[in-house]
This record gives C-alpha cells, structure tokens and sequence, in this order.
C-alpha cells in the first residue's frame, strides 16, 4: 500500500532536473514510442519477430540521424566560433 | 439502398474514430487488429504517463497558460485528458522549467501518436467498407 502512494505521489510532483548532457536521454524513450506506433500502423502483418525487429531499425535509424545533425551543428559551431 | 450503405459505411467510420480517441486502440479492436490495438494501447498510455511522471498532472495546463498546440495535442489522447485538466484549473498542480517542457513534450507527442492511429483505424475501416461492397 505504501508503494502504491508512493507511486502515485510521483504524478503530482515534477522531477527535479536541468539541462544537461544526461537529461538528453529522456529522448530515447519518445523516440521508441514514435518507432513503435509507426511500425504498428505501417506493417500490413503483426508477428512478434518481424515487428520488433522493424521497430529497432527505425529506432535505430532516428538515433542515427540525430547524432549525425548533433555532430554537424557541433562541427559548424566549432567552424563559426574558432 | 445505395444511399442508405453510404450513410451507415460513414457512421460506422466515425464511430472507428471516435472509439479510438475515446480509448487508444480500440478503434483497431473493433476491426479485429487485436495486437495492433494492444501494441497501440500499451505504447500511448506508457508515453503519456511518462510524460505526468516527469512533470506531474502539472503539465495538463488546459485552460492555464498552455500553448494552443499543445493543449490541441494533449486533447487528442483521450477525453479523459480533460477531466486532469480540470484537476489543475486553479494551478494546483505548479510545474516550470525543463521538467515542463519535457513533460509537455511527451504528453502532446502521445496525443500526436493517438492521432495517428485515429486517422489509421478510420482509413482502415474506410477500406474494410470498400471491400464488402465490392464483394
């Protein structure tokens, strides 16, 4: 019963964090909901294998893309700014 | 009667709909996508509750000061988004700063994905009608 209130205390007070280079991770989850719910309403077929499998290379393909446009602005930013 | 197909092929589409943004997923359970509702159910309502986790029932700032796009996003989860913001009316939920921000953004994001799949389980619903009358 304590861990149930505990639980639900969570929902009414925000965590407490800035923003810094570890707060970034909060993106991998969203990112895995986009892949999911795209895959699910995109393969013609659900089976289990197929559609995991499908879901992490679209997952891994946008982590991909952002870390290559995050390494492009770094790079600018260094070109610009000496 | 062709009239009278039209008229129930239109409403069964807008009942798809609307079940869907009542429930995530259950418009896809009505036309028998049993692992895709599941799949849709489980992953908007995690992505939802990640989002009051982080930022707490705080972020479903309905009539606060919430841009119109994200109170537009966070509406199409489900109605019962309304009934958390009328929770935090009187700002009685206080949230600012990043824990906002990324909350907000989970939650509208969850909304989006919703929306997405009300669109998904309409057009598929629009092709089941096609198919049987087609024989």
């Amino acid at each position: 019963m304590l861990n149930v209130m505990f639980v639900m205390a969570t929902f009414i007070e925000p965590e407490i964090f800035g923003p810094s280079p570890r707060s970034m991770l909060w993106l991998l989850p969203l990112v895995a909901a986009i892949a999911v719910i795209y895959k699910a309403t995109k393969l013609p077929v659900i089976k289990a294998g197929n559609f995991i499998k499908e879901s992490a290379i679209l997952f891994a393909s946008i982590i991909a893309f952002i870390v290559v446009a995050a390494l492009t602005l770094h790079a600018l930013a260094w070109l610009i700014t000496g | 009667m062709a009239l009278r197909s039209s008229e129930s092929k239109t409403l069964f589409m807008f009942v798809v709909g609307l079940l869907s943004w009542l429930v995530p997923g259950a418009g896809h359970f009505v036309l028998m996508e049993r692992k895709r509702s599941i799949i849709i159910f489980v992953t908007v309502c995690l992505t939802f509750c990640i989002g009051l986790y982080i930022g707490s029932i705080g972020v479903v700032n309905l009539f606060g000061t919430a841009p119109w796009y994200v109170v537009g996003a966070q509406i199409m989860n489900s109605p019962m988004v309304l009934v958390l913001g009328r929770l935090n009316t009187a700002g009685a939920y206080h949230v600012y700063g990043w824990p906002n921000e990324i909350g907000q953004i989970y939650t509208s994001t969850a909304g989006l994905l919703n929306f997405l799949c009300i669109v998904n389980a309409v057009y598929l619903s629009h092709l089941r009608g096609t198919q049987t009358a087609r024989g």
